[in-house]
């Protein structure tokens, strides 16, 4: 990459979309321009948690003013599911097994009348009973998937022979996505009983598979269409299916275009969030803190099917290292059915979850030891030339954790602030301060192999040399277009304005796989860049050939072509070769190197690379009442040689946020009956602006991409997310300063200020009798 | 009463619209009939500030600009009222400053909520002369974003310290006052089909209104009855709109009470309470974000009734008095005993809140705090509020009251008796908190447990009373 076009590459400018967003012009699926005779859709769905339906009575839902059409499973000609890798996520089902499990749909003349008209559902159910608890679903071995038992040296024999011990259990809380931009779809009938499909979705191949699947029609018959969504986080991965293929099957009874919108109610209680965690551990470590052995069992709330929840606990047994050499490790994982939508994929997808647990260990550890975290966790970090295989076999040779700590721990002023906060405590009775420092270690790459592949299509208009991008990357806020574009612009010298990335397409880019697990840019700016260069190969075999050139290298700068004894506008040339009947458009593919994995044994390389940070968090909460909030945040990332530095800023503070508000006030709570009863913002709780850091510095560690990833950057998506973990265990420590630092505090997440006032009640319980 | 027809200002114009859908909200209205889709639906219920649009107002020969939830918001309340659209921001292709402040700092990621915060930006701008961070993180409170975390959003703010502050707005000024005045002074009647709306103009008409439709729902801010259409998809089919009655929008104040009319506006209360019970202000910082506290009134919370109304056990500390207007009577009802059940008052068909008075005490201390799962926009798991004079250690006389510790807000009488002549000790404040149980038996709900809210209730006594000791603070915002 000789010909970095500084100007471009590396270069911070605004969101390809930023004009369009803050104006109004920005165009989501529910701005689209509706044809004539356009129906609405509206969802029926149970409003029992485990139930059979012994009567589903829709007269007077097909007699409701506006309403054209009723759809139930008898409409649908084929598949009537939209799992994804497995079945078990019906469209419209007979059997219910969650509050909120899709019945029928309507279409009408307005989404007013739609939702009306499904309210007029006479609905009879035989109620079952429900579980809710994932600790009995474990009891009752109600299972979604068969979980894993990963092992490594002899744990067991390790941990008794420690000199120290503890045993545990620990809680990780769900989280709802709460993408601004609500689940919606929009079919427009094609003829041939093709479906133009307009999808807030994540994954537009799927979209279509699922849909053909349903209609029993060829998968060229579907076209989906993204262009951008308002948010996705892993929520529109697999969730958008079951808003697309309603719709569709309403388009097709109807032969009308059809609106989904989803009510942000109905939306929440349908899809699926994050899964929660439970574990219980047992460890045993020496004097200085250094962990021997862990134990480790895993149990994860999935909801109903398996939908993603084997590649998510896939992914948190990889990640229940996080940062740390675990020279003896065993884990049982057990992925647990519930009567609650199915949990989903989830910014950190697992990834987050298996750190979190590692990290509450190796806290309880230090507050056991009477240590500080910061030192106990840097004893445990792997190191470059010994401890550094992964306990499923990976050699890491790209670790910059421990230089990325301790370059933080000097700029954060980390030991001089928790002296005086020490301080501060002692002279404080109510008032207590916290301070963390967490770091963050996350693999990149689909940890399903096949996933790590993506196409583009670029076309060059000799007219007047402007460019067209196409590949499989959604655009969802992450600023993936605008990478690309900066991509393209640099490989081909030419102005950012000259580029244009359009929607994404399942009839341009085909066999796309989901804008998910941080690879987005990664793969598709790569797919970009071969489009790009075989392009560039046509032209210099051109030029070569016709001027009798020794070399075909060329530089593509300031919108010339520079080749040896030649140099050419980049408009003339095109022009030149159009004459010359060369082509000007290649579609491109990428597939990640190096990576592989035996699922059976747990052993291979699943990641090409890996994203390192850290985060130093300090709190101040109150002892009366819980409350607390977050003083200061001093966070160092490795981002590489970023594409876009501000875009990656934005990601990095947005996944703190995000991953903060995971670990304290956003709570997902269901009813013993399994009723969802966080449906909407005013019982669930996003962070909103006052709940940012008082003090937000963010900083990048520079750095390179040891691997061959576009620009020699890394990318940022999930892994910021984790850098919320420091405000937890903030947390943690100013509670475990009610008791002078002498106690571990048991809290689990999120750390609502319930929770806190709970753990400091119990710490005082157990010690002032 | 002019009847059928709604006329607001937009785009300069005098926009006529005859015969309006009383229960189609203003989002519904501009999406769907304007064609603008810049303003964006999340939640259908004023909770994330995507729909945000700005209405301007006459205020004394002056516009004021005030952001608000258009979708909970009804069309006719736009009545002889500025629009403003987030599209209708950029001036002959150009982008406002705050437009273009959200551009160069990276404040839209995904963009969904983009619309909202600009808005609740713009009307910042037009409203203050600088902009400090308590300033610009009050404005956004109440627009959600999931993408950035905030602080890109804060930094353009901050940055428009930089701007000169004459938009096209400040040009066209004269132009828009002159036709805001042309159609101010309208009451009016909007009846379709079975659906009937009234937007009256001065009490007398209230009155009468009531009168002739005592079924009537009355609508301020809409927190609560706009959901009833938005979210439970019925009808509204008698509507009375309080917040165009300008003789109910005042503070006015003697030596002995301060009154509140029921159509001023939180935000307007707010800054005027401050001096005299700055938690009374801090609290309604904390009631909703500023697009609710532009419209939702005192009377509004008092007649919900709600158990977790966040003003109300501040009011009944206070021991205030409503004055209750309607069937040719008025009576001055105190608001202890107000709340007879869950969501009931005493009330009746036809009458209406006037006014609430909230008694002067000088001497006394009063406090008053709100514990919610997040600082802004949110319901409280419990608030409490305090009213003591005290002298020298010895409590004279006391009110305390609760919110979300029982099916109506609460005073705490079995508490308070035994502060009551009693001296501020350990001993004292103990029992108290014992007696808390004897008051209250609170629930168990989606926001906090019964044994929590016991707890913290107990909790905020023994932090009133260390505050008052220690003659200072302990809270964690300053």
């Amino acid at each position: 990459m000789d010909n970095i076009n500084t100007t471009i590459i590396e270069q911070i400018r605004p969101h390809e979309s930023g004009i369009k967003h803050v104006s109004g012009y920005a165009k989501y699926i529910d701005d689209i321009v509706e044809p004539k005779g356009t129906l609405h859709g509206a969802i029926g769905y149970s409003k029992r948690a485990h139930a059979i339906i012994t009567k589903l009575d829709l007269k007077d839902v097909s007699k409701s003013e506006g309403v054209i059409s009723v759809v139930t499973s008898k409409d649908i000609p084929g598949r009537n599911d939209v799992g994804a890798v497995y079945d078990g996520d019906p469209i419209f089902t007979k059997k219910v097994e969650y509050f909120g499990q899709p019945l029928f749909a309507v279409a009408a003349t307005t989404t007013e009348l739609a939702r009306k008209a499904v309210l007029k559902a006479k609905i009879t159910y035989k109620t079952l009973k429900p579980v809710v608890d994932v600790r009995e679903a474990l009891k009752k071995k109600l299972f979604v998937l068969k979980g894993k038992k990963i092992k490594r040296g002899n744990p067991i024999k390790k941990i008794k022979k420690s000199k120290n011990y503890i045993k545990g259990s620990f809680e990780l809380g769900s989280q709802e996505h709460f993408y601004l931009e609500g689940q919606i779809a929009f079919v427009i009938p094609q003829e041939d009983n093709d479906f133009k499909v307009y999808s807030s979705t994540q994954h537009p191949s799927e979209t279509q598979q699922i849909i053909a699947k349903m209609l029993n029609q060829k998968n060229n018959t579907i076209h989906v269409d993204v262009r951008r969504i308002g948010g996705g986080f892993g929520g529109k991965e697999t969730q958008s299916f079951i808003f697309a293929a309603i719709c569709t099957l309403l388009s097709k009874k109807t032969k009308r275009p059809i609106k989904l919108r989803m009510d942000r109610d109905d939306d929440i209680l349908i899809t699926g969030k994050r899964h929660n965690f439970y574990s219980d551990y047992e460890v045993g470590f020496n004097d200085k803190g250094i962990i021997e052995g862990v134990k480790i069992k895993l149990l994860s709330r999935c909801g109903i099917s398996p939908d993603l929840s084997g590649a998510i606990n896939g992914r948190a047994l990889l990640h229940i290292d996080n940062a740390y050499y675990l020279s003896n490790i065993q884990v049982e994982n057990y992925l647990c059915k519930t009567n609650t939508s199915s949990s989903t994929a989830f910014r950190g997808f697992g990834g987050n979850q298996g750190m979190m647990i590692i990290e509450n260990i190796i806290d309880n550890v230090a507050k056991y030891l009477s240590k500080d975290s910061a030192e106990v966790r840097k004893l445990n970090f792997y190191q470059k030339n010994k401890k550094n295989i992964t306990h499923y076999g990976m050699k890491i040779k790209d670790n910059v954790i421990n230089e990325i700590f301790n370059k933080l721990i000097k700029s954060s002023d980390y030991k001089k602030r928790r002296l005086k906060i020490k301080k501060f405590n002692s002279k404080n009775k109510y008032l207590k301060k916290g301070i963390a420092i967490t770091p963050v270690k996350f693999g990149i790459s689909f940890t399903t192999t096949h996933l790590n592949q993506a196409g583009a299509l670029v076309h060059i208009y000799y007219a007047d040399g402007s460019v067209h991008v196409s590949t499989g990357a959604i655009e969802m806020g992450q600023g993936t277009y605008t990478k690309i574009a900066q991509l393209v612009s640099n490989e081909l010298g030419l102005n950012f304005n000259k580029i244009k990335v359009s929607s994404t397409r399942t009839d341009k880019i085909p066999n796309t796989s989901a804008s998910a697990a941080s690879t987005t840019t990664d793969l598709n700016g790569a797919a970009a860049i071969n489009a790009v260069n075989k392009i560039k190969k046509n032209l210099a075999l051109f030029v070569k050939k016709k001027y009798k050139l020794n070399s075909d290298k060329a530089i593509y700068k300031n919108g010339m072509i520079k080749f040896k004894g030649k140099t050419f506008s980049f408009n003339s040339l095109v022009k030149e070769a159009y004459l010359n009947r060369i082509s000007l458009s290649s579609s491109g593919f990428y597939s990640t190197p190096k990576i592989f994995f035996n699922n059976k044994t747990f052993k291979g390389r699943p990641f090409l690379y890996f994203c390192y940070g850290a985060a130093v968090s300090e709190v101040l909460i109150d002892t009366l009442t819980g409350e607390n909030k977050i003083l200061r945040t001093d966070i160092l990332h490795d981002h590489g040689r970023a594409i876009n530095p501000a875009i990656e800023k934005g990601q990095i503070e947005g996944g703190f946020v995000q991953g903060a508000g995971w670990l304290t006030i956003e709570e997902v709570k269901w009813k013993l009956n399994g009723e969802l009863t966080t449906h909407s913002p005013s019982t669930y709780k996003i962070p909103a602006v006052n709940d940012m850091p008082e003090q937000l510095i963010v900083k990048n560690f520079r750095n390179l991409n040891k691997e061959n990833v576009v620009n020699k950057s890394k990318t940022t998506g999930e892994p910021p997310l984790m850098l919320g973990m420091s405000v937890f265990f903030a947390i943690k420590d100013a509670i475990s300063s009610t008791r002078n630092y002498q106690v571990i505090p048991n809290l689990n997440a999120p750390a609502t200020p319930e929770a806190i006032l709970l753990s400091i009640n119990d710490i005082k319980k157990k010690y002032e009798k | 009463m002019t009847s059928n027809i709604l006329k607001f200002i937009y785009k300069n114009k005098i926009l006529e619209i005859k015969n309006p859908d009383t229960n189609e909200t203003i989002l519904n209205y501009v999406r769907t009939k304007l064609k603008k889709t810049g303003t964006k639906e999340g939640c259908a219920e004023g909770g994330c500030g995507a729909c945000s649009v700005v209405i301007g107002e006459l205020e004394e020969n002056n516009i004021k600009y005030k952001a608000i939830n258009s979708c909970i918001s009804f069309l006719p309340s736009l009545e002889g009222k500025q629009l403003i659209l987030v599209e209708d921001l950029i001036n002959n292709g150009e982008l406002h400053p705050v437009q273009k402040a959200m551009v160069n700092y990276h404040g839209s990621q995904c963009g969904f909520c983009t619309p909202g915060f600009v808005m609740s930006l713009f009307a910042m701008y037009k409203n203050y002369s600088s902009y400090k961070e308590e300033v610009i993180k009050d404005s956004i409170q109440g627009n959600l974003c999931r993408c950035t975390g905030y602080r890109p959003i804060v930094e353009a703010a901050k940055s428009l310290n930089k701007d000169k502050k004459r938009d096209f707005f400040a040009k066209d000024k004269k132009n828009t006052l002159k036709l805001l005045k042309k159609i101010k002074n309208r009451s009016i009647k909007i009846i379709d089909n079975n659906k009937k709306y009234f937007a009256p103009k001065f009490v007398n008409e209230l009155n009468k209104i009531l009168r002739s439709e005592p079924n009537s729902k009355l609508i301020s801010g809409g927190t609560d009855v706009s959901l009833i259409v938005t979210k439970e998809l019925k009808d509204l089919n008698s509507l009375i709109y309080l917040n165009s009655i300008d003789e109910l929008n005042y503070i006015k104040e003697n030596n002995k009470f301060i009154e509140v009319g029921a159509s001023t506006p939180l935000i307007k209360f707010e800054s005027f309470i401050k001096k005299y019970f700055p938690d009374f202000s801090e609290v309604l910082k904390r009631y909703g974000s500023v697009q609710i506290r532009n419209v939702c009134t005192i009377a509004g919370n008092i007649a919900t009734a709600s158990p977790i109304g966040d003003t109300l056990p501040l009011l009944l500390a206070l021991d205030s008095q409503i004055i209750v207007k309607g069937q040719n009577k008025t009576q001055i009802l105190p608001i202890n005993g107000f709340f007879t059940n869950y969501r009931k008052t005493k009330l009746k068909k036809g009458q209406f809140i006037h006014s609430i008075r909230i008694p002067f005490l000088k001497q006394n201390i009063f406090k008053a705090y709100k514990i919610s799962k997040r600082i802004d926009d949110d319901i409280s798991s419990v608030c409490a509020s305090f009213n003591i004079e005290i002298n020298k250690d010895k409590i004279k006389k006391i009110k305390i009251a609760y919110g979300g510790m029982s099916n109506t807000p609460k005073r705490a009488f079995n508490c308070e008796k035994v502060l009551v002549n009693s001296n501020l000790s350990y001993k004292t404040i103990s029992k108290a908190k014992k007696l808390l149980e004897k008051d209250f038996k609170p629930i168990t709900d989606t926001r906090a447990t019964q044994k929590y809210r016991m707890e913290v209730a107990k909790n905020l006594l023994e932090k009133c009373f260390l505050e008052v000791k220690q003659k200072k603070n302990i809270r964690i915002n300053g």
